[in-house]
Order: C-alpha cells, then structure tokens, then sequence
C-alpha cells in the first residue's frame, strides 16, 4: 500500500463565489456549501464564517473538527463507508488542506438527558490562554454553524451533522484538484530492514457499545464489542476513522485527530530509518469485567507478538476503567518480552497533586504523559462569539446552570475546550518538579 | 477509598468490585469479586431465579467477608460462576 499525500496549505480563506486556491490563499463558495447542506432536511439552517487565529473570539457548539481531504488517484473516496460506499482506501494520492480546519458546529439538546450518551459541545478560543490550551487555535477555522430541526434523535443528529461537515471538507479540497501541491509525502510501509527493530501501535478506543454511535467508527462502523484488529496507517490518512459528532469532549479525539495521529505520523516518518513500522492495531477497550479486560490485553498483545513487534508504543483514548486495559495491554506486551512505552494524558487534580493514573503495574517501566486533564482554565472575555450558542453550560448535566459564552469562564477541567486534552503527544511539553 | 475512611473510623467493610485488582491497588482489607463494572451485585442476563441466586451469593460472601480475620487485602470469590 502506497500512498501519497500532497500538502496545500492555507493561510487565508475568503468567502466568495467560486472555489478556488492559490498560494496558500483559498476562496470558497459559501452559497454553494450551505445549499448543498440544506438538501438534509434535518438541517434547519447553515452557515459559514471565517475566524483568524489570534483574532478575539470564542467559537460555542463544537461537535467535530475535520481536515479537508480528497482522494484524487487511487481505489475509494474520503470518508469511507460515510461518503460513499466501503471501499479499501488508502492507496494512490489524496490531496490535503493543512492550516486549516472546517469546525463544525451545532444546536442539539439531544434525548439522552444523563450518562454517558448525552450530547456534549466544546468551545475554542482563538487568542489568550484559551488558544493555548488547544492545538487548533493554530488552525484558521472554517466554522460551519448549524441548527437542527427539532426533536431529532441522537443517530439522526450525528448522522447529519457529519454528513455536513465532511461533505464540505472534500467539497472544498477538491479546489486543488489539478494544481501543484506545496509538497508531497510518500506513505508506503512495504520495505523492511532487518537490521531495524520491529515496533507497533497499540490504540486503545474507548467505546459505548450500547449506545446508537458507540464513540469511534472504522469505515463508518462504529465499533463496539470487538477483539483487537490490525489497521493500516494510510486507512487512517484517508479518513477511514470518525468519531460521533454528538459528543465533543475536550479528552476524546476527533476526526482530525485521526486524520493527524502524531504517534501513527512519526512512526511512518521513522520507518526504514530507526524503526520498522509493522502496523497499527486498534484495541477496543473499557470491558465491564475484569475477565474481559485481560482478555482485549492479551489479545493485542498476542497481535503483536504476531505481527514480529520487539517494540510497542501503547496509547488510548477515553477515561475511567478503561484504563485498566491499557495498563493491562502494557503489562501482556512486557511479559512477551516486548520493550513498550506508555502514551498517556494524566489527571493529578486541580494542583497537581493527586494520583495522576487511575491504575498501575509494575511492567509499566516507561510511561511519557502528555499533560493534565485536570487543570482549571481561566477564560477571559472575548469580543466575538461565532457558534450556535450565547450561553453555554459549564457543566453537562440536565439543569445545569448556564453562563454567558462572552464572559470570562473558569472551566474546572479541560473537558469543555476542544482539543484542551493532548491525548496522543501532538504538542511539546515540558515538566518541572517541584 | 470510602471503605478506608469507613475502616478508620472502626467498621469493618466488605467492598464488592468488579474492578477487584483497583480495589487491591488501594488497599481495601476485605475485596468481594463482584459481576460487572455496571452490576457489581448480580447479573442482568440471567434468568429471574438465577439471578437471585447469584445476588444471594455475592451477598453471603460479603457477609463472611466481613467475619473474617485478614491482614491486609485479601479478595473473597462468590463460589457461583462469576466471569474473571
């Protein structure tokens, strides 16, 4: 499997009447987009703006973030098994618009009221310590701003809120379609050096399997009860995993994250070089019983015996007892005899003080964290609000009470902030003890 | 961690976990294998009089759980088939 991944990037986005794009400047037609999001008729109303980076605005109603991509060469489209039909993707060439995102954004009360299904919105700020805290004030955002017809359930809500923002990210990447990329990345995993040591990916998903989208989707399938499986890195630059775009919560990843996982990118960058790439293999995890905890660990772990791994990098998503199977996996890949590193957000509470991990195993010899969930963020105000919502809720329960999304917020965690969790080691950190 | 606090202040507690391991982890005395992470105390699944039978179980263990002199965590299996 060969793929190449030509990069345009972009500084500027103009609304206009035509898509276009030219040195780094690209031009939409805004018209045309919101039209063709309205043909769902569970989209009431649409729109798009255009926020720059640094400039003093909040954007509310966050659902999903998403990298526009399309494949100009090779089997298969962007967005497999959602777009279009399941067709193996990850071969020939596919386009990219890097420095950017389309932000989408909705209105949705949902019907699930409380637990783990009710739906979530997150903010970004685009300048101050809100910008900070998330990689994608880095991005100028194309925000796509919804509201829905009343009463949907959560399926028909994902279902077009997706549908919306990821017709509008191929749409417009399809403005490069016959230029000249800036560059292009060669993705192709076939050639291995024995001399090389053999390491795998480990993804751990968190998933809800009883609820209508469990959280993580292969191909538009979301995936529930399932042993681990092996996945190619190129499926992933081709989009081939989603998220549910009802529930946007600052430590689970997004679209964009997949598109984008830093491990997976470095691990191919490195291929052939320090190391031999043997694969990716994603692990659904947060079994109810102990049993099967140890189970999905030595299932992953017995996969990557198989796949020749002398080196494991093991990371996750979600929270809560779903971690007990990731420090699980680490300790059936050590006692294989597989040298493995632990990737993971700690918690520590608001000072830092409290226990970081959840659970731990004396195999986990090396573990690299990617920062605290759990430090509070104070949000100054901000001159411009662009979003569905005017006030937002601080905390997700029914009832909650509601705040002015202008105003300073103080967020006890950095569950409400898009990207406000670096789950995957996207960003530098450094660490000072006290 | 409530069971500690409660052991401070003299009761003995008998905790029933699915997650057993994290319940060792902190050093609860007296550990019961309970069923799943969402139904700690029965099993949903089975038919009604099962069911009970599995609950009466995991309570009688508890309860000898708690009679019993330990040093330290010391996990108490309900002898009916509980997964893990």
């Amino acid at each position: 499997m060969r793929l190449e991944l030509a990069d345009f990037p972009v500084s500027e986005i103009r609304l206009g009447r035509s898509f276009r794009y030219e040195n780094g400047a690209l031009e939409i037609d805004a018209a045309h987009l919101e039209a063709m999001i309205l043909r769902d008729g569970r989209i009431r109303e649409a729109s798009l703006t255009v926020v720059r980076p640094g400039e003093h605005a909040r954007i509310t109603g966050i659902r999903d973030v998403v990298e526009p991509r399309v494949k100009v060469n090779g089997a298969g489209q962007v967005f497999p098994g959602i777009l279009g039909p399941v067709e193996s993707v990850g071969d020939g060439r596919t386009h990219r618009l890097s420095g950017m995102a389309v932000v989408a954004t909705s209105a949705y009360e949902g019907t699930v009221r409380a637990g783990l299904g009710v739906q979530r919105s997150a903010l970004l700020d685009l300048w101050g310590p809100g910008a900070e805290a998330s990689k994608f004030s880095a991005l100028v955002p194309l925000v796509l701003v919804m509201r829905l017809r009343e009463g949907l359930s959560e399926l028909d809500a994902h279902t077009a809120i997706q549908g919306a923002e990821f017709q509008v990210a191929r749409r417009i990447a399809e403005a490069t379609i016959g230029i000249a990329p800036a560059s292009v990345e060669v993705f192709d995993l076939t050639v291995k050096r024995p001399e090389l040591p053999n390491v795998v990916l480990v993804q751990g998903c968190l998933t809800d399997d009883h609820h209508v989208h469990s959280g993580v989707s292969y191909y538009g399938l979301p995936i529930r009860e399932s042993l681990a499986t092996v996945v190619h890195p190129n499926e992933l630059l081709d989009c081939a995993m989603a998220v549910n775009a009802t529930r946007c919560i600052g430590y689970f990843p997004i679209t964009w994250d997949w598109q984008n996982h830093p491990l997976m990118l470095t691990l191919c960058r490195d291929h052939g070089r320090r190391l031999n790439f043997c694969g990716m293999i994603l692990q659904r995890i947060r079994y109810e019983t102990f049993h099967g905890k140890e189970v999905i660990a030595q299932n992953a772990a017995q996969l990557a015996v198989t796949l020749g791994a002398e080196g494991a990098l093991v990371t996750w998503l979600g929270s809560g007892n779903a971690f007990v199977d990731v420090m699980l996996t680490v300790r059936a890949c050590e006692q294989r005899g597989i040298k493995t590193v632990l990737v993971t957000y700690e918690y520590g509470g608001k000072d830092g003080v409290d226990s970081p991990l959840l659970y731990y195993v004396p195999e986990a010899n090396a573990v690299v964290s990617t920062g605290s969930r759990d430090r509070w963020l104070e949000l100054p105000e901000v001159e411009r609000i662009v979003g569905p919502y005017e006030q937002v809720k601080i905390l997700s329960y029914p009832g909650a009470p509601v705040a002015e999304a202008k105003g300073p917020l103080t967020l006890d965690a950095r569950d409400m902030v898009v990207g406000g969790v670096d789950n995957w080691g996207k960003e530098s950190w450094i660490c000072t003890a006290y | 961690m409530i069971s500690k606090e409660l052991e401070k202040a003299g009761l003995p507690v008998a905790i029933v976990s699915a997650m057993y391991p994290v319940a060792e982890q902190v050093r609860a005395n007296r550990i019961v294998k309970g069923v799943s992470i969402p139904h700690p105390c029965g099993d949903p699944s089975l038919p009604p009089d099962l069911d009970a039978r599995l609950r009466r179980e995991i309570v009688e263990t508890a309860l000898k759980a708690l009679e019993a002199e330990v040093k330290g965590p010391t996990l108490f299996s309900p002898s009916m088939a509980v997964s893990g």
